[in-house]
């Protein structure tokens, strides 16, 4: 146990509010630069427009900054909230929190949903949101004791770096010995010393006695966090029940979360076992599809991709309950007891990892040609410690190992170390940089976007090629799924309001594999409806995996599959059971509608939310290397000759590749026309002064924006 | 015996996961199945065997991360 000091700063003391109908209305303001606590009311619009959880996060964040704010500045604010339904412990997937704040790598709003106990202490705690701004020399801690009703900040000194052990000290050091009660929000080192940092969120596990946590990776959130001089948040709260929320209708909301729950409980046996072994079934099932990123999303399969797929994790994984979340019945956070790494400061030492999932296999396995599936549970064990988000680590050294295997770069700019695909040891090495802020991973954890000017300006790598295959748009790595072939994922990544996540909109099997979309009017609709839904989730702290990755056996005989309707009625009755607010599935997605425009606007604001903003690289869209086109050719020569009417008789590989991206390009400009259309969007891709009426949207600063942007009624 | 989405289906030698698809008449498009512990996906739904005695899922939908 390291000697480390904790010195009381300031405390505010307060009077807890009773959590009314899943809401305090009131919201928790600090500022590290004086340091200042403070307590806000929630306006009764706030509430009425922005719902909650990543809604409140952005309005917070708006009021917080101005468009010449940096991530690095003190006014930008760190925000996390659950929502109205968050904490509820009898619903599955009801613990989520939401983190946003100005992104280091894209220089806009980003948002990031994370499992673990904080959102709903912090909630219970007497806050519907937390704001963080300002910074601190000195590491901070900041605890928040609902049981006490008392916020404190420390000045620390001694405690770890790394969140693995950190987590577990302060775990320790709150808990009063009840570590059930306590949540730690950590970073890392690498958070502090790369643009790419996660933030980990913890729940203890009383089985294997040990704090787990689950990360918010996307966008540096740990890097701003750990910029502010935070070292830790920690909320302690005590017992949780389906009261706690004071829900408006308690009964109802019984009725409702018993079906689901039992839902659950019956059918993921039967389909995706998700509460055995997490979302590690997708590695072969993208695989056999042609949808696994390999070799930084050169390809979609590979043969060795079963070493990394559910069959092995399946024996890997501790078994027993893995719940991020109270009562979850999904319990999909699966982690491996008594791992040793071969490499780093736990070289040799038994330690338990949590994961990985699916997006953590295939950035930092499949995409790097890592087909072993230690390294991707060492890659994933640092990345958490250190504070990194797997995604753009994997998706980064990615970009780096094709760029030396092209020989853009060589052993001359990465300090020695070879970064052909598939050597396990130079990724490995590379995190442990990263975190060290030392060699060549000080420039790879700066991310793709930045990777791409230096490679171009100090190693004069071309900078034509690497746009096309450095994966990121707006300045976020594409998380880990095939586009090529789908032109409404596409859409689904290039259209994200915060960058390529797949978090609003999943539709390559149903575009791809079923071609339910054919027109692009089906696919505009398909990208309108599948975000403001996906987003309704982050308004009110919830998980999406129980809305459609347990299907209720009837329901493909619906009219709209793909829409698990049962399920989303079911969360309409939640909605209103909690909040007293009468609403049915429409109603659900014209919340998330206002959100949704809202943060396309802050994009605006901040100079990045038009047309233009909205490209990706052409890796996403189609072949680049001519290896890529003859890989696939049957494919791409049918869909030249047959769709496009090209004669490709006598034509080299070469030709043959430009047309089709001549072609290709054309449609993803097509695919935005009807999108932006859809959306009530100007064909600059900015929302309509009549769209932000209708959603209620039209406060004066929203409207003069418009009106600068040469948007007007 | 097979056992299908907890019917009990006649198994026969050689039989493919198309073949039973074909038998049970669901037009549903399956892209996943899983025979046991084992997912078959579409393009292998040809030339993958079920076994005697195997419980076999049909999965409605893959929904991506």
């Amino acid at each position: 146990m390291p000697d480390y000091n904790l010195k009381e700063t300031r405390t505010l003391e307060y009077k807890r509010p009773d959590v009314v109908k899943g809401y305090t209305d009131q919201t928790l303001y600090i500022n590290l630069s004086d340091p200042q606590i403070a307590i806000k009311p929630v306006e009764g619009k706030t509430k009425k427009t922005f719902i909650g959880g990543k809604g409140y996060d952005l309005w917070l964040l708006w009021n917080a900054v101005q468009p010449s704010t940096r991530w690095n500045d003190p006014e930008n604010a760190l925000c996390i909230a659950a929502g109205p339904l968050g904490g509820t412990p009898i619903y599955p997937g009801s613990g989520k929190s939401i983190v946003a704040t100005l992104s280091p790598t894209t220089g806009s709003a980003m948002d990031s949903n994370v499992g673990g106990y904080f959102g709903p202490y912090l909630k219970f705690s007497g806050f519907d949101a937390l704001e963080i701004q300002g910074k601190s020399s000195k590491e901070i801690v900041v605890f928040i004791d609902g049981i006490n009703q008392k916020v404190q900040v420390f000045e620390t000194s001694g405690l770890p770096e790394n969140a693995y052990e950190l987590s577990a000290i302060l775990t320790e050091h709150f808990a009063q010995g009840k570590p059930r009660n306590i949540s730690v929000v950590s970073a890392g080192p690498g958070a502090k010393n790369t643009l790419i940092g996660c933030l980990n969120f913890t729940w203890y596990d009383p089985k294997r006695k040990r704090a787990r946590y689950k990360q918010a990776g996307r966008g540096g959130v740990g890097t701003v966090f750990a910029d502010k001089g935070l070292k830790a948040i920690v909320a302690c709260w005590g017992n949780v029940t389906a009261a706690t929320n004071a829900p408006a209708d308690k009964d109802r909301l019984k009725t409702v979360a018993k079906k689901h729950s039992r839902e659950v409980v019956e059918l993921d046996p039967k389909q995706n076992e998700m509460a055995k072994i997490g979302t590690t079934h997708l590695v072969t099932i993208m695989n056999d599809h042609d949808l696994l990123p390999t070799h930084n999303f050169r390809y979609g399969q590979h043969a060795q991709a079963p070493n990394i797929g559910q069959k092995v994790y399946r024996l890997l994984f501790d078994p027993g309950f893995d719940g991020c979340w109270m009562g979850c019945t999904v319990a999909c956070s699966h982690g491996i007891k008594d791992f040793v790494p071969l490499t780093g400061p736990y070289k040799g030492k038994k330690v338990f990892v949590d994961g990985p999932e699916y997006e953590t296999i295939a950035g930092c396995g499949s995409n790097l040609g890592i087909f072993d599936p230690h390294t991707v549970a060492e890659m994933n064990f640092y990345c958490d410690a250190y504070g990194l988000d797997t995604i753009s680590v994997g998706t980064g050294i990615a970009f780096v190992m094709e760029c030396f295997e092209m020989g853009l770069i060589n052993e001359t700019h990465t300090g020695g170390l070879d970064l052909h695909f598939g050597n396990r040891m130079g990724a490995l090495e590379l995190v442990h940089q990263m975190a060290n802020d030392e060699g060549f991973g000080k420039i790879v954890g700066q991310g793709v976007r930045i990777m791409k000017a230096v490679f171009a300006k100090d190693f004069g790598a071309d900078p034509e090629i690497m746009q096309d295959i450095g994966m990121e748009a707006k300045g976020l790595e594409f998380s880990e799924y095939m586009t090529k072939e789908s032109l409404a994922q596409q859409g689904g990544y290039g259209l994200a309001l915060k960058g390529p996540q797949h978090d609003e909109a999943w539709l390559i099997f149903l575009d791809m594999v079923h071609n339910f979309m054919p027109t692009f009017e089906q696919k505009a609709e398909a990208l309108h409806w599948f975000p403001m839904f996906r987003t309704w989730f982050g308004l009110c702290g919830l998980c999406k995996l129980p809305w459609n990755d347990v299907i209720p056996e009837d329901n493909k005989d619906t009219p709209e599959p793909a829409k698990v309707m049962k399920h989303v009625q079911w969360y309409a009755d939640y909605f209103s059971a909690i909040t007293g607010s009468e609403s049915g599935p429409d109603d659900l997605i014209k919340m998330s509608e206002a959100v949704y425009n809202f943060q396309r606007i802050f994009n605006l604001r901040m100079g990045f939310g038009r047309r233009e903003h909205d490209a990706i690289p052409y890796r996403a869209v189609g072949p680049v290397t001519e290896d890529e086109y003859e890989s696939r050719s049957e494919r791409y020569d049918k869909q030249l000759a047959e769709t496009y009417k090209v004669d490709i008789d006598g034509k080299s590989t070469a030709e043959k590749l430009a047309a089709l991206r001549k072609y290709r390009e054309e449609q993803y400009e097509k695919l935005k026309d009807a999108v932006y259309k859809r959306r009530g969007w100007t064909p600059d891709g900015i929302p309509t002064v009549q769209t932000v009426k209708r959603l209620g949207i039209d406060f004066d600063e929203v409207v003069e924006l418009l009106e600068a942007s040469g948007v007007n009624s | 015996m097979i056992q299908v989405a907890g019917k009990q289906i006649a198994w026969q030698e050689g039989m493919t996961v198309s073949d039973l698809l074909e038998t049970l008449n669901d037009r549903h498009p399956y892209a996943v199945v899983r025979v046991n512990e084992q997912y078959v996906t579409q393009p292998n739904f040809e030339h993958t065997l079920i076994p005697d005695d195997a419980e076999v899922f049909l999965i409605p939908m893959i929904a991506g991360g």
